[in-house]
């Protein structure tokens, strides 16, 4: 007569699925959904939001790049006398990096691109070879430095050989394909922590107001005694997640195309930006992270969200949750400018922040194990804020037989 | 005798702060039969259903559902129709009835064709794809009942069904119990209706008081009243009154009495002797209303209310 008996957790799977399928299509097939798409009109002032803390982070790290020359021992002293006399040209917010210099190993290219990538150095442009034809490597933001370390060997052989020395003549290398700079790194972080924030407070927030669709319309009897409310409450988190990765399809493939009719020197310049753990795996974790923080944040959403009976209440509960999340981005861009700091570490094991920090991390450091680690740890707060949620439903609305919010009871002993 | 049984509770209490809404409720339902609970409003039907299904647990007690301990592993095997009817507006009475189906395990595909075949022959048909806010409000509890029906439950749990329809589809709602009941099907309803419950119960249960009042067949509740006698005599007169039994009351051309255990016949006899003549008489069985007045009337004055 009836459908074949099957384990609870198998159940538990399908009624979840069901549950989500029919929030995806009710989300997704209408046409506020066309409207919600376009809400990233609003990145516009996001982004300057995203403007202002990429130049503050930029200015925190101006003081770290530097230029660098290879020259020989005997030609230092006249270009730091050039560099001096140049530097007064200049006004003082747009002094060129400090110039270091280095004396010329074995290998000068290969000490020249060292400065680049190595821990604690973060060279804009590097000059080696003879000055009358020197070789000048620059990274993304680096070609305005490149061409004053021209004038520099320029300046120089002035200097040391009067008029009649040869004119120099320099070659100008963009290394766009080298390893991102560790500024470029932070940047990345930075970027990665904002793109996540961004993306779950625009879409986790949805999750407030699903279980009042359920309440409004009655329809949250039938779901409980079909389906254990941990099922209704992850299938909705589901099925809202499912529109959100719609969503971030939808924008994702804009986005990727953007590179494609931006100004060569600008692609250049976002090419020094990049993860320490390497792209690919930088796209999963990416994802991963998002997903984490949007199961975490939405969950807690759709908590609270539930014990709300009128649209105030939704208000005036979620309001908080976007303080908190606020005060959690903080301690994320914190974490993505100084990763070493207790901030970072703190914000690494907070489950709220976690996502954001580790995120941040996989920019900063390649090593891959804290990855398996906090994801777990993020999935097991995700069960949890769940299983918090579902409960304070049973207990403060389905138990209290009159509709309203049964505080008292909510996190009372069953 | 307990695999006989579709549902079986033991003491169930319920307890909203300090008030038991539901205190110390038995129930054996059988298998295969149309079973009602009766009771008036906050008797506490609606919490004991919810505590059988599993929504909500009780404070006290235990119960079985299709030999379950926990009700949720016996979900695929039950349909529920809440007294609070909820369904989502935007969605196709069709997609609706499916849906119900696959939070119970049908698949989508079969449920959407039982959802038509359902709706065809429940006078539906013309609404298969209209959208749940545009049908009325009988239509969209019908639309909910045969949602509760399209994986085809063992055990059916209706609470109030019949509330807010209309007689051409409270009439209907009948007739789909009874056929779910045909198909082998239980059938737990509660109702305040009496009529309804006379109609289809083959047992039945009555709380009052968040406590169970009564439980036994139809004849059995009618049978806890004596019968009534309703006597018109050819010519009324002044001694018509000292032979009839102390409760006698004049109602109209005629007089009504309860009938003794030792029958009607004597009382009769009697009158006519003395002249009075029969110009007509009815023997009146209690209805189902008058056991319930009884017994929840009785409940009340033993709780002091």
């Amino acid at each position: 007569m009836s459908n074949p008996p099957i384990g609870n957790f198998r159940r538990m799977v399908r009624q979840t699925l069901t549950i989500a399928r029919r929030d995806f299509v009710a989300t997704v097939f209408t046409p506020t959904f066309l409207i919600f798409l376009f809400t990233p009109v609003i990145m516009l002032s996001f982004g300057a939001i995203g403007g202002f803390g990429a130049s503050s982070m930029a200015g925190g790290t101006g003081e770290k790049m530097s230029i660098v020359a290879i020259v020989a021992p005997a030609q230092q002293a006249a270009m730091r006398a050039t560099d001096a006399r140049l530097r007064k040209l200049f006004s003082p917010n747009d002094q060129p990096p400090p110039l270091v210099m280095e004396v010329p190993g074995d290998n000068p290219a290969g000490q020249a691109n060292i400065a680049f990538s190595a821990q604690g150095s973060d060279a804009s442009a590097a000059l080696y070879g003879d000055l009358t034809e020197p070789t000048i490597l620059y990274g993304g933001h680096g070609r305005g430095d490149a061409a004053y370390l021209a004038e520099l060997a320029e300046g120089t052989l002035r200097t040391t050989g009067g008029s009649m020395a040869p004119l120099s003549k320099a070659t100008l290398t963009s290394l766009v394909h080298a390893k991102p700079s560790s500024s470029g790194r932070r940047e990345s972080a930075y970027f990665t922590v904002f793109g996540i924030f961004f993306l779950t407070l625009l879409l986790a927030g949805q999750a407030v107001g699903t279980m009042a669709e359920e309440r409004n319309n009655k329809v949250v009897e039938v779901l409980a005694a079909a389906v254990p409310l941990e099922a209704v409450f992850f299938g909705k988190l589901i099925g809202m997640f499912g529109s959100a990765i719609l969503f971030i399809a939808f924008w994702g493939t804009l986005v990727s195309q953007v590179h494609a009719i931006l100004p060569a020197s600008f692609a250049s310049a976002l090419g020094d930006i990049g993860p320490a753990v390497g792209e690919p795996a930088f796209v999963l974790l990416f994802f991963a992270y998002f997903t984490m923080s949007y199961l975490l944040l939405g969950g807690v959403f759709l908590g609270v969200g539930a014990q709300a009976t009128t649209p105030r209440e939704l208000q005036m509960l979620s309001l908080p949750i976007t303080v908190l999340q606020m005060a959690i981005f903080g301690a994320s861009t914190v974490a993505a400018a100084r990763p070493d700091s207790w901030i970072a570490k703190a914000a690494e094991i907070f489950p709220f922040s976690s996502p954001y920090a580790m995120a941040a991390h996989a920019a900063n450091s390649p090593t891959l194990w804290p990855h398996a680690a906090a994801l777990a740890w993020q999935l097991l707060w995700v069960a949890i804020v769940i299983m918090i949620g579902a409960r304070a439903f049973r207990r403060g609305v389905l138990q209290s037989g009159s509709g309203k919010i049964n505080w008292k009871g909510l996190f009372g002993r069953k | 005798m307990p695999d006989q049984l579709a549902i079986s509770a033991t003491g169930l209490i319920k307890k909203f702060g300090d008030r038991n809404v539901v205190d110390g409720v038995d129930l054996a339902v059988p298998k295969g039969m149309i079973y009602g609970v009766l009771g008036p409003n906050g008797a506490g039907k609606t919490t004991t259903l919810r505590m059988l299904l599993g929504i909500i647990e009780p404070d006290g007690g235990s119960r079985t559902l299709l030999g379950h301990d926990r009700p949720r592993e016996a979900s695929d095997q039950v349909g529920y129709l809440p007294e609070e009817r909820g369904l989502y507006p935007a969605m196709k009475a069709r997609d609706a009835i499916a849906f119900m189906g696959a939070l119970r395990g049908l698949d989508l595909k079969t449920g959407r064709k039982r959802a038509v075949a359902l709706m065809e022959a429940n006078g539906l048909g013309h609404a298969v794809d209209s959208k749940i806010r545009k049908l009325s409000k009988g239509m969209a509890q019908l639309v909910q009942l045969l949602g509760s029906v399209v994986h085809e439950p063992e055990l059916l749990v209706l609470d109030e069904p019949f509330s807010g329809l209309d007689p051409v589809n409270q009439e209907r709602l009948e007739a789909l119990i009874v056929a779910q009941r045909d198909r082998g099907a239980t059938i737990l309803f509660s109702t305040h209706v009496m009529a309804h419950a006379e109609r289809l119960c083959d047992r039945l249960a009555i709380i009052s008081g968040g406590k169970r009042r009564f439980e036994g067949t139809v004849a059995e509740a009618r049978g806890m009243l004596p019968m009534r006698a309703h006597y018109v005599p050819h010519h009324d007169g002044a001694g018509v009154r000292d032979l009839l039994p102390a409760d006698a009351e004049h109602i109209g051309d005629g007089w009504r009495f309860t009938i003794a255990d030792t029958g009607a016949e004597d009382v009769i006899r009697k009158l006519i002797d003395a002249g009075f003549g029969i110009s007509g008489l009815s023997i009146e069985r209690p209805g189902l209303h008058d056991a319930f007045v009884r017994i929840v009337g009785k409940a009340a004055l033993e709780a002091g209310q």
